[in-house]
């Protein structure tokens, strides 16, 4: 019995040795089977084991459980071998990481976008968290409320869209039945809704289109977006005012960024001021002073108007045109880029 | 409103801050200086009058010139000078630039050598002197003006003409002497107010009623002040050289002497004024004595007027106008008549000087589409109680230019209410405002430069003083405290808020839900490499009605559009997606996936909703050459993307019934485009599939183009989200079951597979769990016919406390296909 366990043993080796050509895994399988299967050579010598005398038993036994091991262990290596071979197959030829990807992209956030958003977080960080409103709205929200009445020069409707009275907005709510429904001329809508819905104190952002009937050239368009700061508390101060623009200027543009207030005049605000920026380290901009938007604190009127009571609320406003912005600080020269959506164009602000 | 500095220099003679500065103090006073213009010569200092005795070549140099100059003994007799000009010759008076001069231009004249020879000054040409553009000769003077005059004596006077953006709640600056104020409180310095010649009618002044007879106002609420006087026996001519230059300067062409002097007060004071030829009034003297009147009152219907442009005009009440005794002869406020105006051949004139309400000149100016600088400042408003001091002013200037006399009577109708308002202000109010202090003194320096008048001072408890202020009448725009501390920070100086630090205290509030939508929905497209665009919200009708549906185009159209191509507002994003597809495409861009997020406007039963709109195409793109295809996109990659869109919105898209697409939007492919939502019912709807080929086509675009769009109320956006609670799961091994039928081609497969979901749990009941039917092929072929298709379904059981057996699950499968079949008379595919 000896000889024949060594025979095996030695086929065995001889047929999984790590020099021989690997068998495919059905011939393994078939190989298996042969040594260790219900019918193999193994499994033939331990069925004999019961005519072998009892004193010889213990070891032949032990013998045959060797070779078992053995074999076993052959058995196991070249499966392993056969496996990585099969991965190994599975994968093809290496691949050249030099090749283009076939596919499309990267997508890309159009430039107001990625403005926007920034001026957003940046007025996050102080407190101010986003409101949104209609894009069509009435009289009301958009010039009473803020202190301009009727006969204002401001509501000339050569500046402003108007929609047919018959039109009626299912979710756009009138103040008054009879006032009509326009292209909002800007943001300060927001402010209103926003005062008439809840209490101070009040820090809101507005961004979105806004609407002048306006020619279309290299620095107008007849949508553009803007976006609006509303503080509402006690004791707000211009001092504030001022500290807020420098303060997102500064981030948005650089510690060189220099704010200037010059005093203007808007009805919903008192004082009021336009800003100019001073920017000189940005490219293309070869003016000392340029201007980039209106504030001013907020006029009792409009308090009022909301149900605050100016004696105890005091807030202040901001207001910007986005693409302005965004020209600047990319270096643009012409608003219509923004709204042609040519790719070559979008890209570069990926 | 364009400003004149040497009539500035009028009201502040001792002005002497350069253009410059006065342009700065303009602006920081409040008012945009959109341009600054420079007339005449500017100051020269030592530039002087020469007379060139000799011209000699330059011994060095080809084309210039050495001459001796004499400049008079009081700059040191004759000079040497070396000229380029090919014009300087001997005998000739010019101007010489001697060492020390600074020319336009920061050009600092020197004693040099040039090419070996001394040159001591300069001759200058127009172009130096910053008075032309000739450079290529020197300034040759005609007659013989004395040696070493000074340049600024022999040329024309030089003036700077400010343009200046005057704001709508300051229309007293709408005039030379309002913004001299201003600037006197800038500058620190007295204002001097023009005085008039004419004080009042002379006691023995003849009455001439049959010049004029009545002045008769009908509306005193809209004209609150009209008074006239008749100037009798002038001399209508050419103005002055000086009031032809003023209003030349600001831009004004000269008439004749009367119609000058109106416009100089007008400019001066900010206050209309109009004179009638008094001869032209309409009413016959002769006739009726006593019918030469002037009449305030509405135009009936059917009257008309020739105004001074020379256009008829027809008239309707409740046109305010200035009457005749029989016809209107002027539109009150806005423009006079072409009949009753001044002309050279009048001698006896009315001056009208009157007060109209802001609104009824804006109304009418409106409706006329006729305005003028006497509507500009009614408009915005007019101090009433400066009116008759400025019609003084004008009499006395008519009289010093044109002659003639100020004779009886004097009307006035109106106008008698005195103006009085004071404004109470504390030290400590403003300071508290502004977020700093600004020392009381310098509070009291800036009012009294503004002249509101200090009329009493109190001490309070805080740490300041309270002021009484009275506020002057032209200053109608001071009301209450807050005006105030403008005026302080306005002259004390904006530069001067001082840099705090910023408090920032937390969040009061989350971002809105509809921002976050966008910002969700816009990184979801971004990152599945769209590209996102932007295009215009207005959109033209005929696109509407071609792309949309006919309703729309009716729907969404603006009342005044400005252009016919932005008329209508936009129902959804993929018009200008389209455009932009377009744009790139011809271009040669390759384009395959734009995006859009914004606002939308949607008809529906006629009620127009505006919603939060995502929009998306994916175009074919059929430029591009790639070594590896990918699998092209098709109807269910819109689906995909547009389910996403919808989860984003809280919205569980996989339970939404979707439909083939039916005709609400005209831009769709038919039979492979599809619909989900309700605006009305649900508050959102989605679109999506493949667009009309022929439509996509018509546009110049090339290849297929995919398109999904989702749009919600920003309401709903709002709607509070559920939290949601755990469910718990079975742990124990799933049993699966393929289950293929034959049915008809036209079945929607999500019906069949909804049946099968049902059968399936009733069948099962409680006993386990049919946790899903999913349809995992289709298939068509010959085998089944054109009428016929296969649809394979994977079902998986599973029971919470156990592992299932197979034969209960057998069992339960046979079931369920019987009953299916039965109830379906479907076949199952062999």
């Amino acid at each position: 019995m000896q000889h024949t366990l060594d025979a095996i043993l030695t086929s065995a080796r001889a047929e999984f040795a790590a020099d021989v050509p690997l068998p495919s895994r059905a011939e393994f399988e078939a190989a298996k089977a042969r040594y260790v299967g219900p019918n193999g050579q193994l499994t033939a010598q331990m069925k004999k084991m019961g005519s072998v005398p009892k004193e010889e038993r213990p070891a032949l036994g032990k013998l045959i459980n060797q070779t078992k091991l053995d074999v076993q262990q052959l058995l196991d290596a070249a499966l392993a071998r056969i496996e990585a071979g099969e991965l190994r197959a599975s994968l093809g030829p290496p691949i050249d990481p030099t090749l283009p990807a076939p596919d499309i992209g990267p997508g890309s956030y159009h430039p107001l976008s990625a403005v926007r958003e920034e001026l957003s977080r940046i007025l996050r960080k102080v407190g101010f968290t986003v409101a949104d409103g209609p894009e069509v709205e009435t009289e009301y929200y958009c010039f009473d409320a803020l202190n301009t009445p009727a006969d204002h020069p401001a509501r000339d409707t050569q500046d402003t869209f108007y929609l047919p009275s018959s039109v009626r907005f299912a979710n756009v709510p009138k103040k008054t039945e009879h006032e009509h429904y326009l292209l909002r001329t800007h943001t300060s809508s927001v402010q209103i809704r926003t005062m008439l819905k809840g209490q101070p104190p009040i820090r809101i952002v507005s961004p979105g289109r806004v609407y002048r009937r306006d020619t279309t050239d290299a620095t107008h368009s007849a949508n553009f977006q803007q976006l609006e700061c509303l503080y509402v508390d006690k004791n707000v101060t211009i001092a504030d005012l001022k500290a807020l623009l420098d303060y997102l200027f500064e981030s948005l543009l650089g510690k060189d960024t220099k704010t200037r207030f010059r005093p203007h005049y808007f009805s919903y605000t008192e004082p009021s001021f336009e800003v100019d920026l001073s920017a000189r380290h940005l490219p293309k901009v070869n003016k000392e002073w340029i201007e980039i938007g209106g504030c001013g604190m907020v006029d009792p009127a409009v308090f009022a108007d909301v149900g605050y009571d100016p004696e105890v609320w005091s807030g202040y406003a901001f207001g910007m045109g986005i693409e302005r912005l965004a020209m600047l600080l990319y270096g643009i020269d012409d608003i219509r880029y923004f709204y042609q959506n040519d790719l070559r164009f979008l890209r570069q602000f990926a | 409103m364009k400003i004149s500095l040497n009539w500035i220099k009028d009201y502040l003679p001792a002005l002497d801050a350069s253009p410059e500065e006065i342009s700065r103090a303009i602006t920081f006073l409040g008012f945009e200086v959109e341009a600054v213009l420079h007339s005449g010569a500017p100051a020269l200092e030592n530039v002087v009058v020469g007379k060139i005795l000799t011209r000699e070549k330059h011994p060095n140099a080809d084309k210039l010139s050495v001459c001796t100059v004499d400049v008079g003994e009081a700059h040191g007799g004759v000079r040497t000078i070396v000229c380029g000009a090919p014009n300087c010759d001997a005998g000739r008076h010019v101007l010489a630039a001697l060492p020390g001069a600074v020319l336009p231009g920061d050009f600092k004249i020197k004693s040099s050598k040039i090419r070996g020879q001394v040159s001591d000054g300069m001759l200058c040409s127009t172009d130096e002197l910053g008075i032309g553009t000739d450079s290529e000769g020197i300034l040759l003077l005609s007659g013989e003006p004395a040696l070493g005059t000074a340049a600024n004596d022999v040329l024309p006077a030089g003036d700077v003409v400010f343009d200046v953006e005057i704001t709508p709640n300051r229309p007293d600056c709408q005039s030379h002497l309002g913004l001299a104020r201003e600037l006197a409180a800038w500058f620190k310095l007295p204002l001097v107010y023009p005085q008039s010649r004419f004080r009042g009618l002379a006691e023995d002044a003849p009455e001439r009623r049959d010049l004029l007879a009545a002045v008769q106002v009908d509306t005193p609420v809209e004209c609150p002040l009209y008074s006239a006087h008749i100037i009798s026996g002038v001399k209508v001519g050419p103005s002055p050289d000086w009031l032809q230059a003023r209003l030349s300067a600001v831009g004004l062409r000269p008439i004749n002497n009367i119609v000058d002097v109106t416009n100089y007060v007008l400019l001066e004071y900010g206050q209309p004024l109009h004179a009638f030829d008094a001869a032209r009034l309409g009413g016959d003297a002769r006739v009726s004595p006593g019918g030469q009147r002037l009449h305030i009152r509405h135009a009936q219907a059917g009257e008309t007027l020739t105004t001074l442009d020379g256009k008829a005009r027809a008239l309707e009440p409740p046109t305010l106008v200035i009457a005749g005794a029989e016809t209107p002869l002027a539109v009150a406020g806005i423009m006079g008549g072409e009949a009753s105006g001044v002309s050279d051949a009048t001698s006896d004139l009315v001056l009208e000087c009157a007060i109209f309400k802001r609104q009824t000149i804006r109304r009418t100016s409106k409706r006329l589409g006729l305005s003028s600088d006497s509507s500009y400042r009614y408009e915005r408003g007019v101090d009433p109680h400066m009116a008759l001091e400025a019609a003084r002013r004008a009499i006395g200037l008519i009289l010093e230019t044109a002659g003639g006399e100020v004779v009886g009577p004097v009307f006035q109708v109106g106008g008698e209410v005195p103006w009085q308002r004071e404004v109470v202000v504390t030290h400590d109010y403003i300071c508290e405002k502004l977020g700093f202090d600004i020392p009381a003194e310098a509070m009291r320096a800036a009012f009294e430069s503004l002249e509101l008048r200090i009329t009493r001072e109190e001490p309070t408890e805080a740490r300041g003083p309270a002021w009484t202020l009275a506020i002057p009448s032209w200053r109608q725009d001071l009301d209450r405290p807050i005006d105030l501390v403008e005026e302080v920070l306005r002259v004390y100086g904006t530069d001067k808020i001082p840099a705090t630090p910023l408090t920032s205290p937390g969040l009061l509030a989350e971002d809105d839900p509809t921002v976050r939508f966008n910002r969700r929905v816009t990184d979801f497209l971004v990152g599945h490499d769209f590209n996102e665009c932007a295009s215009y919200t207005l959109r033209s009708g005929e696109e509407l009605s071609t792309w949309v549906s006919q309703t729309a185009a009716a729907e969404l159209a603006l009342a005044n559009p400005f252009v016919a191509d932005q008329s209508h507002l936009r129902p959804t994003l993929l018009l200008g997606l389209l455009e932009a597809l377009h744009l790139n495409q011809s271009r040669g861009t390759p384009v395959q996936r734009l995006c859009e997020v914004g606002r939308v406007f949607i008809e529906s039963n006629g009620q127009t909703h505006e919603c939060a709109s995502v929009g998306f195409l994916i175009a074919e793109d059929t430029t591009t050459r790639h070594w590896l295809k990918r699998e092209a996109a098709d109807f269910y990659t819109a689906k995909h993307l547009v389910a996403a869109l919808a989860n984003a919105a809280g919205i569980d898209f996989a339970r939404q019934p979707v439909e083939p697409t039916s005709g609400d939007f005209l831009g769709w492919q038919d039979g492979h485009a599809a619909r989900a939502g309700d605006l009305e019912k649900l508050g959102w709807k989605a679109r999506f599939g493949l667009l009309d080929l022929a439509l996509v086509k018509s546009l110049g675009i090339e290849g297929k183009v995919y398109a999904g769009t989702f749009s919600i109320l920003p309401e709903k956006l709002a709607d509070a989200q559920t939290r949601r609670r755990f469910a718990p799961f079975s742990l124990y091994p799933a049993t699966l079951r393929d289950l293929a039928l034959v049915v008809p081609a036209a079945l929607p497969a999500e019906d069949l597979r909804k049946q099968l979901q049902k059968t399936a749990r009733a069948v099962v009941g409680n006993a386990f769990a049919v946790e899903s039917v999913a349809l995992f092929d289709v298939y068509r072929g010959e085998s089944l016919g054109d009428a016929q298709k296969s649809l394979a379904f994977s079902l998986v059981f599973r029971a919470e406390d156990r592992t299932l057996t197979d034969d209960e699950v057998n069992a339960a499968f046979q079931k369920i296909q019987d009953e299916l079949l039965a109830s379906t008379g479907y076949a199952l595919r062999k």
